[in-house]
């Protein structure tokens, strides 16, 4: 290993040993594919935020994963998620830039500290990226961290990144991140909802990263419509969804896989690959199963 | 009873084991099935044991059975 992941796991074996069993697991899965995003995804947290970085995002990560298991035993006493309206958590969460910041860098590291995320991120990597021309035009719907997409302008060397969040913590982390990666002359970040991207120009980009967005939006649908009208007749989009996985800020409850297929087929958009995926340890005689699901989809080159 | 006692049972009743005797220096590192999930658990059975509730940031704070101890008789 690395010592900056060395640093991580002895951080956390000192401060939260709690999580050393889930982490195991992760590297457990592949340790050279760990090793790889783990290493690039500290390096560049490093350079964006300075040498406590591994500390500071490892305490965001842990809070964030107590309060995603404090929602999940809710949801389990409850049977349904805790809020239901976009505005009210964009008002609560979304555009307050303390709780953000946080919330985002934990988030950035269970793409590879969360076992089932490690293996979306393996998908990302190996079924979506090696897919995608080294010049593509790539639009990222809510990227968050930014991470997913600066991952792909790092493996493709001429390609450009246009991405889009609501929240302005998203835009200044994601710019710091592809900043740090070198990639910031490809990179532009736009704060504006992901719904209003209907408005953009259609059939202008060769590739669509959304990762983590249909669970937060009250009509999910509509994304996939932006989708099917943004991207160029035969590219594809990298789209990834939480199921019966509650968070604060989970307000679309998705039961079954085949929910996320029809909805990417009812806008006219071809499921080409999916990938669903579970951590292994669950609470005691659990009734959901949180799972988290990456499809490939593609805009046919013909309708019908 | 003690707090530390009470709270004694409540891991026994968590970790399915009887025999699971807890002090104040235990970590997640003694106990093999002392997980993240087992943490919530943990923290929630407490809750209900002792009538009090705890904010998700003291739940992160807890690294061993002492902080446990030390933040029940906080809030009783």
């Amino acid at each position: 290993m690395s010592s900056n992941i060395e640093r991580l796991l002895t951080y956390v074996d000192e401060q939260y040993p709690q999580f050393n069993q889930g982490i195991k697991e992760s590297i457990a899965r592949t340790p050279e594919r760990f090793k790889y995003i783990a290493d690039l995804f500290l390096c560049w947290a490093l350079k964006a935020r300075g040498n406590g970085a591994i500390e500071s995002s490892v305490d965001a990560f842990v809070q964030f994963t107590t309060d995603v298991n404090l929602a999940q035993a809710r949801y389990e006493a409850t049977g349904h998620y805790e809020n239901k309206s976009f505005a009210e958590l964009y008002e609560s969460h979304y555009s307050q830039k303390s709780h953000m910041d946080g919330y985002l860098w934990g988030v950035y590291l269970t793409n590879f500290l969360w076992a089932h995320h490690l293996e979306i991120s393996l998908f990302f990597e190996s079924r979506f990226l090696s897919r995608l021309p080294k010049n593509s035009s790539i639009v990222e719907i809510a990227p968050g961290h930014g991470g997913w997409g600066v991952w792909a302008l790092h493996e493709l060397n001429d390609a450009s990144l246009q991405g889009y969040d609501i929240s302005a913590s998203s835009i200044e982390i994601a710019s710091s991140i592809s900043e740090a990666a070198g990639v910031k002359q490809r990179a532009s970040y736009c704060e504006r909802d992901a719904l209003d991207l209907k408005s953009l120009e259609a059939e202008n980009c060769d590739a669509i990263i959304c990762s983590f967005l249909i669970e937060h939006l009250e009509n999910p649908t509509k994304l996939f419509a932006i989708i099917q009208k943004l991207l160029r007749p035969g590219c594809v989009a990298f789209v990834t969804g939480a199921l019966t996985a509650a968070q604060i800020d989970h307000i679309y409850e998705i039961h079954h896989e085949s929910e996320m297929l029809k909805m990417a087929e009812s806008q006219g958009l071809r499921v080409l690959e999916t990938l669903s995926t579970n951590p292994q340890r669950l609470f005691p005689r659990a009734k959901f199963i949180p799972r988290s699901m990456a499809m490939l989809v593609e805009k046919p080159m013909s309708r019908g | 009873v003690g707090i530390l006692s009470r709270l004694n049972d409540v891991f026994q009743e968590v970790f399915e084991d009887d025999e699971l005797i807890i002090e104040r220096e235990i970590t997640a590192r003694d106990i093999e099935d002392w997980d993240s999930l087992m943490h919530v658990n943990l923290v929630l059975a407490a809750e209900k044991e002792f009538g009090i509730r705890l904010s998700s940031s003291e739940v992160t704070s807890l690294k061993d059975v002492g902080d446990f101890v030390d933040l029940i008789e906080e809030k009783l």
